[in-house]
């Protein structure tokens, strides 16, 4: 390649000292292409072919659940299977490429489901640049059959991560506050389910109000603030055991709990009189560190990825803002600053699990609206607006944000996602009214797997 | 009980019922007619097909021609710089003849006051009189007379500064020999002419090289083409705000057809993540290969193109 490379440059340089009318001739450097618009990648994904007769259901949905995840994810084009021309009874033959040429697929997945002796599902697949004709990826995985969903979701990793180069987030989990009842005596419950809204999970009755539940690193516990019967307290729930405890014994209320990226810490909010500061607690050690000590309300801390600096919101400059200060506490700059409504505040600020963006609730001119700014607060990109976006969070590789929308009146709020774009917004499904989503970093990455 | 019916309300359901199966009918026959499939176009402008079209300064001279602007007889052309006109009669104008009377009128009024100046002016008249030597009457009124006026130039001298200058630049010999389309020769100030090359056929350029013009040699053409043909099937998915540090090299080795020679070769990849700028380069190969044959390309130029090196890049995904 590098003597390829040589020989091009040499020939360029020959042709400008032999005369103006051979260099007239040769191209000027490099062609460029910079797409200027966003089209989907066209993939064919066919039904995994059955091991025996009774693995037919089980391979159909897994197919069904890669297909949506990949389709709903918007950078994937799935091709109707209605238009498929070649049917794949054998993954371990290469398919015939011109059929799936024809259909401007640039990608195929085949793949096989096949029961074990032992009971155990064995899934395989692969994956081809039909364009090229090479296996980009092949793979085969061992599971009890009921986490059949489980295994369709980190395929579709996979191939999210072969075709894009970014990590996929579909093999992950979203916490939130399921709603349910008349808006006068509205139920409130944790509430956990996959990513795609398959495998509700209740985590609370319902006896007591519940807010802005929080995933540990390793998607293991779950931080939350809970109405008891006292002051609102900061609660850990683990997912497994079902138990729960109280962060910290402080005299005041506490809200607005987030787990540091580590997951040794939890830092909150702690109310004092009428303002609220910041509080780190370590979990190991039970010390509290105070971080801001000012006469306002601070609160919704978010820790960077590398957990150096903390965003937060504070209404230290006469309207909520949202200001970056260190881990460790000390001086904070303001960031967030409105060019067109000097009225608008900002709030609920999180930072992307890669770094480059912060995303936050804007409230101004009358709207509520979910955006993305740098943590510089340079490049703000209003996502989307309306009467009330709240509460937004990040996808485990940065790419989605998900957050509730109320249309108002009688209704209740409802589970939304859109790309950092601002493109493909889509309802998640829910069972009832959900609210205030917290999604958990990919699990595949945190248990092992 | 009499039920009472409304005719116009008969009439009104009537109608409507007509109406609604008329539009069944004739909406439901429509056959389907499927989209025509638009051609990608690149819009360029005037500019740019001027230059396309020009010829080139340093193009061979191929077959040498004579000149030819006008279809008549070959006329032999002296002068063939100066700018081509028709034959026009001059035209007088206003301010340039308006001058030489005003002289002549205003000597005569002021004739008696400046004895002097008339001594001062009869050394410069000396090789006046030799001429009129020959004539034998110094009597002669009109020659007296003609005299007069000749002397009665100077006075206006001491007035202005200017006006004493002119003399001076005025050599005597031409007042002699006064002919006025001599005048309008020296006072035309406009550049040289010369009148159109003649010929039996016309042969419009002979000042550039070539007279083809550039377009069937325009590398931006296929260029530009080629770019729009493969940006057609890349489809890039990364959108970070690091976008733009995402660049993939790659080579593009051609068949004179228009295909393919062999596979895309990746020369360079750039980015912060490495994963992601091999999925730039390996979007950029699958969309090299599927959106061809580049049938498009000029054959006659395919030393140009048999190698295409291209650069990937993201920095407008954002």
């Amino acid at each position: 390649m590098n003597r390829r490379r040589f020989m091009t440059l040499t020939g360029s340089t020959l042709a400008m000292l032999g005369g103006g009318q051979a260099f007239a001739q040769q191209p000027q450097g490099r062609l460029r292409i910079d797409p200027t618009e966003f089209r989907p990648i066209p993939i064919a994904i066919t039904n995994f072919v059955p091991g025996s007769p009774a693995d037919g259901d089980v391979g159909n949905g897994v197919t069904q659940v890669i297909t949506n995840n990949l389709k709903r994810s918007g950078l994937f084009a799935p091709v109707d299977q209605a238009a498929f021309i070649e049917r794949i009874s054998n993954i371990d033959v290469a398919p015939q490429f011109e059929n799936w040429k024809t259909l401007n697929a640039q990608a195929l997945v085949t793949g096989r489901m096949t029961r074990q002796p032992d009971g155990r599902l064995k899934a395989e697949f692969r994956l081809w640049d039909v364009v090229t004709g090479q296996q980009l990826a092949g793979q085969q995985y061992f599971t009890s059959p009921e986490y059949w969903r489980r295994i369709a979701h980190i395929i579709s990793d996979q191939i999210y991560e072969k075709l894009t180069g970014e990590k996929g987030y579909f093999d992950s989990r979203v916490v939130f506050v399921d709603e349910s009842g008349p808006k006068e005596r509205r139920v409130k419950r944790l509430a956990m389910m996959d990513q795609d809204g398959a495998n509700v999970r209740y985590l609370t009755r319902g006896a007591d109000l519940v807010l802005t539940p929080r995933f540990s690193p390793n998607s293991q516990e779950i931080t939350y603030m809970e109405f008891g019967q006292g002051d609102p307290k900061v609660y850990l729930f683990n997912i497994e055991t079902g138990q729960r405890e109280i962060v910290g014994n402080f005299p005041g209320m506490t809200f607005a709990p987030r787990f540091s990226p580590d997951g040794q810490r939890v830092i909150m909010s702690l109310q004092q009189g009428g303002n609220s500061n910041l509080f780190v607690m370590d979990l190991r050690s039970r010390s509290t560190t105070r971080l801001t000590d000012t006469p306002a309300i601070d609160t919704s801390p978010s820790y960077s990825p590398d957990g150096t600096r903390i965003c937060f919101e504070s209404d230290r400059g006469g309207r909520s803002q949202i200001y970056v200060m260190a881990a460790g506490g000390g001086a904070a700059q303001r960031i967030s600053f409105s060019k067109d409504d000097t009225n608008a505040t900002y709030s609920t600020p999180v930072w992307s699990p890669r770094g480059d963006y912060i995303a936050f609730t804007r409230q101004g001119g009358g709207q509520f609206s979910i955006g993305v700014m740098k943590p510089d607060g340079s490049g703000e990109r209003l996502l989307t607006s309306g009467f009330h976006n709240e509460g937004p969070t990040f996808s485990p590789n940065g790419r989605v944000l998900m957050f509730f929308r109320d249309p108002g009146g009688s209704g209740g709020p409802s589970l939304f996602s859109v790309d950092i774009s601002g493109r493909n917004e889509l309802k998640v499904p829910t069972p009832g009214f959900a609210s205030d989503p917290a999604w958990s970093p990919l699990l595949s990455s945190t248990q092992g797997g | 009980m009499k039920v009472k019916v409304d005719k116009t309300l008969v009439a009104s359901i009537a109608l409507h019922v007509l109406v609604l199966g008329w539009g069944l009918v004739t909406f439901s026959s429509r056959a389907f007619v499927p989209a025509e499939e638009s051609l990608p176009i690149d819009i360029i402008s005037t500019d740019q097909l001027a230059q396309m079209m020009s010829g080139q300064k340093t193009g061979d001279k191929k077959e040498p021609k004579p000149k030819v602007e006008k279809i008549a007889e070959a006329k032999p052309e002296e002068d063939a710089v100066g700018k081509v006109t028709e034959k026009k009669e001059l035209i007088k104008t206003n301010s340039t003849p308006e001058p030489p009377p005003k002289p002549v009128e205003k000597p005569v009024e002021k004739k008696p006051e400046p004895p002097k100046p008339v001594a001062e002016a009869k050394p410069k008249e000396e090789p006046k009189p030799p001429e009129k030597k020959p004539d034998p009457a110094k009597e002669d009124p009109i020659a007296e007379l003609q005299k007069k006026l000749e002397t009665k130039k100077p006075p206006p001298k001491p007035e202005q500064k200017v006006a004493a200058v002119q003399p001076q630049q005025q050599p005597k010999p031409k007042e002699r020999s006064f002919d006025p389309a001599q005048i309008q020769r020296d006072l035309d100030k406009r550049a040289a002419t010369r009148h159109e090359l003649a010929g039996s056929t016309l042969n419009a350029s002979a000042s550039l090289g070539s007279t083809i013009g550039t377009a069937a040699n325009n590398v931006a053409t296929w260029r530009g083409a080629f770019q729009g043909a493969v940006k057609r099937c890349f489809t890039p998915t990364y959108n970070g705000q690091d976008a733009d540090q995402y660049e993939a090299d790659i080579d593009i080795p051609m068949k004179i057809d228009g295909s393919l020679a062999s596979e895309p070769v990746v020369v360079a990849v750039r980015g912060p993540s490495r994963s992601i700028a091999q999925a730039v380069a390996e979007s950029a190969k699958r969309a090299i290969v599927q959106c061809q044959v580049y049938s498009f390309l000029p054959k006659q130029q395919y030393e140009s193109w048999k190698l295409i090196p291209m650069t990937f890049g993201l920095k407008d995904m954002l």
